[in-house]
């Protein structure tokens, strides 16, 4: 590979869009339209969410060197991320009549699937790339989403597990066991999975966000909204309903009384105190 | 095997509309409001996650049954406190249907970067209004 391509390549696998950009401009004219150089450009565009122009220059790179299962990749997931599902679908369908093993492919295919509903349908596809490359990034990545549209957040956190074991390197399996982390009301190993990705990737937003409302949600002041956090609403407030209706049952109509003004008063520090303490640390933030 | 798998099977996708709610959220104005403030807000938040039209008529009966059991309560009971009691019991009840009905859907919308959107406004004025609504018809039905 020529060696400015190695080195947009680096510069965007350390999340130096902008800079992989300027070196794939700056590409001889015989070498620019190259299928390589574009999927690296695409890259670098989806990085900076331009996804616009990530089709356009998907689309240029199909005209230049024909039909091409990693340009189709590109294509069709801009064509997802602007909302055109089926065209999404029938670009997919097209690469995976190229290449029909192709794991980005496969992967792609099913989150569109999963995004409309059809999680069945996405689990297959999974599997299939799951088969061809159990652990590739991309296959966790898409198996952890998929838990998560299903509902099911134990299984989602344990796959993430399993990803930032493969590639404790990946800032992105850092990210996602933060996210399923979260998900489960885990707000310090939520923490510190976005804290190792922002760490590990300082350039990327959603990152340094992530880990910021995550220090909003540990404060001090933040604790006693955790069993919420933890077990859920639905646990939670049943729980308390179920105590006033009981200890009223049970004949004590004061203690009943005191803990449901007690509820009250905690309902309305659960929609007080967050927005305070959010603008509190963003301010020791900035 | 992998025919059905290859052949496309997407949907097409209706305009997004407004951003629904989340449905958790709604146990405040549940609580606070009663079973027609549930349901209300269940069959609006129904609406923006496209639910059919099955679901929402299934929430608006769970509302209206919440509201009746009300009503029995206060027909058979003595001072407002029981009343007040299957208030809260009921919304909360109506709130599970809702949450039943809609966390796939929510879950989803998600997915797709839709939502949520901010439910403070509406969920003061749906456990307000809703809540005035039935103490005025409870009023006039059973006292």
């Amino acid at each position: 590979m020529n060696a400015a391509l190695h080195h947009a390549q680096a510069l965007l696998a350390t999340g130096r869009p902008e800079q992989a950009l300027s070196e794939l401009s700056a590409l001889p004219a015989n070498e620019v339209t190259g299928s390589y150089a574009m999927q690296l450009r695409c890259a670098a565009l989806s990085q900076l969410d331009r996804w616009a122009e990530v089709g356009d220059a998907a689309r240029a790179g199909l005209g230049a060197n024909g039909p091409d299962p990693d340009l189709l990749l590109w294509l069709g997931r801009s064509e997802h991320e602007a909302g055109r599902d089926q065209v999404a679908e029938r670009v997919f369908l097209d690469g995976l009549a190229l290449a029909p093993n192709d794991v980005d492919l496969l992967c792609a295919y099913a989150d569109l699937c999963a995004s409309d509903g059809q999680l069945d349908k996405a689990g297959k596809l999974v599997e299939l790339a799951a088969a061809r490359a159990p652990q590739a990034p991309v296959v966790y990545a898409t198996r952890i989403q998929l838990a998560h549209a299903r509902g099911d957040n134990r299984e989602a956190q344990r796959i993430s597990r399993e990803f930032v074991g493969v590639h404790p390197e990946n800032p992105v399996a850092h990210a996602l066991l933060g996210g399923t982390s979260a998900a489960r009301g885990q707000v310090d190993a939520a923490y510190e999975g976005f804290r190792q990705a922002a760490a590990a990737r300082p350039t990327e937003q959603v990152f340094a966000e992530s880990a910021m409302e995550l220090r909003v949600a540990r404060h001090p002041l933040m604790l006693p909204l955790r069993p919420i956090l933890r077990f859920g609403a639905v646990k939670t407030w049943l729980t308390a309903v179920l105590l006033v209706i009981g200890l009223r049952a049970a004949g004590l109509p004061v203690l009943a009384g005191l803990l449901g003004f007690a509820w009250l008063a905690f309902c309305v520090y659960s929609w007080v105190v967050p927005p305070l303490v959010r603008k509190r640390v963003l301010r020791g933030w900035r | 095997m992998h025919d059905d798998l290859f052949s496309p099977t997407i949907r097409e996708q209706r305009a997004p509309g407004r951003p629904p709610w989340r449905p958790e959220s709604i146990v405040y104005p549940a609580f606070f409001g009663g079973p027609l403030a549930a349901a209300t807000l269940g069959v609006l938040n129904g609406r923006r996650l496209a639910l059919p039209t099955s679901r929402l008529l299934l929430i608006a009966v769970a509302g209206l049954a919440g509201f009746g059991a009300r009503v029995v309560v206060g027909a058979f009971s003595d001072g407002s406190s029981p009343v007040r009691l299957a208030g809260t019991a009921t919304g909360l009840l109506v709130w599970l249907v809702v949450l039943a009905l809609q966390r796939g859907p929510f879950r989803l919308a998600a997915l797709r970067g839709h939502g949520p959107a901010r439910l403070i406004g509406p969920g003061f004025a749906a456990a307000i209004g809703c809540g005035l609504l039935e103490a005025v018809l409870l009023l006039v039905l059973v006292r």
